[in-house]
């Protein structure tokens, strides 16, 4: 008799598990994971008997491996994608590999401006996901125990480095190796120092690249380099992590996924967020904001019903809650329950009330084709530059040169087409 | 003769349909699609030589020559370092030193660790600011030389080489000490009855006789330098910092093809250029090191 209950329960288990629908997601956020379980855990407790199968990819492989399995016809039923506008996502949508989402899921929860990140030809491709804030953040005890305050200028915020490297702390902590920490740093300065009204006369072809102003953050950003810890030009984001973490630097360019990591290998950490200052007082700082990505169904999903069912889920305040509680990032989606955690209140007041409407960074028509802005210029150019290589107005040169070659309203100002 | 000949098909088949599947298709895709512009999805919009053209005279020559340039650089400080100091290091082991069959098993041991991890080991090694290297660099007085190594183009190649030499030499070792063992006893014999010294062995007798492995090893240090990737993949990145200093033609391709970390988009058929430029390029070499084995064997 206990035999077969035995083999009963083992058929029952063996059927149940067979029996779960699974929905295959690809990502390139490692720290997702644990969201899908969370995910899956309550999708099942409303009667909905789905397995997620997630998996994982390097971020720089990410993007060529789902173009080729979607190709191919195999690859995941929900992918992640990147914001637009952008190449890769629009070559998704041009190759009709993602399916528009926006007469199947409700987006009420979600604002225009998140909108506009995942809108082509009038249609959405995908449910944001995350929105993310990138500015100063700084060891709150340093500050304390040097008697510091946040800046509000930019030299306020040279006079705390000065203060700082007396002291022997190495007030900022940069990661040069990784070129791209470098772009964000620029365009972090660019919204506060150049201000909005500036970068969208660049947007709109009405200054250049040339132009002082432009040249005049470089030069401030050039001179900042003898606040930042000895051979920086070695130094990457790993590092910085465990740099910052454990209050080996003062202060740090960057974004507010920062924080999980942090907290992670230091639970004792405090740490604070201020907006890149203005060069004058009275000027406003903003805040340089972006969509980071999003949810999106394939063409060849498998079981589109039940990833269509994942996918209305991630459309609501209760997915918005599981994801900020566990990776400490901002949701994308309205309505969600903050974890309590002054800092990442902090940091989407600023999100709110002072992103920067225009930047030139990630989410910017400067970095949709090839130079781009971004991985052509900058990045490249900026560690140039903090090694002495080339000056601001060669950097400015560069981006002129490269952006002159495909971007209409800058080849337009130039004389370039008509 | 005709029944050989089936024979012969159906033991080649096959060997023959992988090599197809792994190797002729993939390079007759690449080939195929080198005359393309094709972001990885949608319609393959065919542009006849245009990638060529970008890459060796447009907008990516620059980007393609400074490569180039470190490929070659590549070879050559790999060749002097990994051919140098393993023949020497060889001829340590070859005489009857105390330890040798320990010594002979150590030095190929790095052989064996991944390229990833090897790549994981060094990056912290080489940290500016804790890095065993400058710590000790530091404690025994030369502060001084304590330097980024990866992070100043003056010394990041370099260092990437010195990696990839201490990875692989043990490798070259071991090819060097059976060339060295197979020379017959009696020759050395008959040297040091003459009076000769150590140094005029190695150079009269020791160097000769294994210079066809050097010529061997030479063109295949060659193919691997013109071939790598994964060593400055994994020490200084996809970007190949700083300003580009490590970048070889394995990392633009992979850039070209696979997309870096910006939002800008890729090109399936520029890398595929790319991967048939370096092609053209290897194969000459590729023909004379199968000539050599062929000729070397009848020679045997």
């Amino acid at each position: 008799m206990k035999q077969l209950v035995f083999v009963v329960l083992c058929f029952a288990l063996f059927f149940s598990l067979v029996s779960a629908k699974t929905v295959e997601i690809w990502s390139w956020r490692t720290q997702d994971a644990e969201v899908w379980q969370v995910v899956q855990k309550n999708l099942r407790a409303k009667g909905e008997d789905i397995t997620i199968d997630f998996r994982a990819f390097i971020p720089t492989e990410y993007d060529a491996k789902l173009f080729l399995a979607l190709q191919g016809g195999t690859g995941p039923d929900i992918a992640y994608i990147r914001r637009l506008p952008g190449g890769r996502t629009q070559a998704l949508v041009e190759g009709k590999l993602i399916k528009p989402l926006d007469q199947a899921i409700d987006f009420s929860n979600f604002s225009e401006s998140v909108q506009k990140n995942v809108t082509m030809d009038a249609r959405l491709w995908g449910v944001p996901f995350a929105v993310q804030v990138c500015g100063i953040f700084y060891n709150e005890d340093i500050f304390k125990e040097n008697k510091l305050s946040e800046p509000r200028t930019w030299d306020e915020m040279l006079e705390i480095c000065k203060v700082l490297k007396a002291k022997g702390i190495d007030p900022f902590f940069c990661t040069a190796k990784e070129d791209w920490t470098l772009t964000m740093q620029h365009a972090m300065c660019g919204v506060s120092i150049l201000g909005p009204a500036w970068i969208k006369r660049l947007t709109e072809g009405k200054v250049d690249f040339l132009d002082q102003d432009w040249i005049y953050l470089q030069t401030l950003l050039n001179d900042l380099k003898v606040y930042y810890q000895d051979g920086y030009m070695g130094n990457d984001t790993n590092d910085m992590n465990a740099a910052f973490a454990f209050g080996q630097a003062a202060m740090v360019f960057y974004g507010a996924w920062g924080y999980q990591t942090w907290k992670e290998l230091n639970p004792d950490i405090n740490v604070g967020y201020f907006m890149v200052p203005p060069d004058w007082e009275g000027d406003n700082a903003y805040a340089y904001i972006y969509m980071d990505g999003a949810f999106s169904l394939t063409s060849i999903a498998k079981n589109p019903t039940d990833a269509m069912k994942v996918l209305k889920y991630t459309a609501t305040p209760e997915f918005g809650t599981i994801f900020t509680g566990i990776t400490a990032n901002i949701p994308a989606v309205n309505g969600a329950i903050m974890p309590d955690i002054p800092l990442l209140k902090e940091v989407m007041d600023a999100g709110a009330n002072w992103a920067s409407p225009y930047v030139y960074w990630v989410g910017s028509p400067f970095v949709v084709q090839q130079p781009s802005l971004y991985d052509g210029v900058l990045s490249p150019g900026m560690q140039a530059m903090y090694m002495g290589q080339i000056t601001p107005t060669e950097l400015a040169q560069r981006a002129q040169d490269a952006l002159s070659q495909w971007y209409k309203p800058l080849m337009r100002k130039l004389g370039k087409i008509k | 003769m005709s029944c050989k000949i089936r024979y012969i098909l159906l033991f080649t088949i096959p060997a023959l349909s992988l090599y197809t599947l792994f190797v002729i298709y993939p390079f007759g895709y690449s080939l195929f699609l080198s005359f393309f512009k094709w972001s990885g999805a949608g319609p393959k919009l065919f542009v006849g030589l245009d990638n060529f053209k970008s890459i060796l005279f447009g907008r990516m020559s620059q980007e393609f020559i400074n490569a180039l340039l470190h490929n070659f650089y590549f070879f050559a400080r790999n060749a002097l370092c990994e051919l140098g100091v393993a023949f020497l290091i060889a001829i340590v082991l070859a005489s009857r030193i105390w330890g040798q069959r320990f010594f002979r098993t150590i030095v190929y041991l790095p052989n064996v660790i991944s390229m990833v991890l090897v790549g994981f080991i060094w990056v912290m090694m080489l940290n500016p600011q804790w890095g065993l290297i400058n710590q000790v660099l530091k404690a025994v007085g030369l502060k001084h030389l304590a330097q980024p190594w990866l992070g100043q183009p003056k010394t990041a190649l370099t260092t990437v080489i010195l990696v990839n030499v201490w990875r692989n030499i043990g490798f070259y070792i071991l090819v060097f000490l059976a060339a060295i063992i197979g020379i017959p006893n009696d020759i050395f014999d008959a040297a040091y009855i003459d009076g000769a010294k150590n140094w005029r062995v190695i150079w009269k007798i020791i160097f000769p006789m294994t210079f066809s492995t050097f010529q061997t090893l030479l063109i295949l240090i060659f193919i691997w330098s013109f071939n790598i990737f994964d060593v400055v993949y994994s020490l200084a990145g996809v970007q190949a910092g700083p300003v580009r200093s490590t970048d070889v033609l394995g990392t633009v391709f992979y850039r070209t093809a696979f997309g870096g970390l910006g939002s800008s988009g890729q090109d399936y058929g520029l890398g595929a250029a790319i991967v048939v430029l370096i092609f053209l390029m290897v194969i000459p070499l590729s023909m004379i090191y199968a000539l050599m084995m062929d000729r070397r064997k009848r020679v045997e």
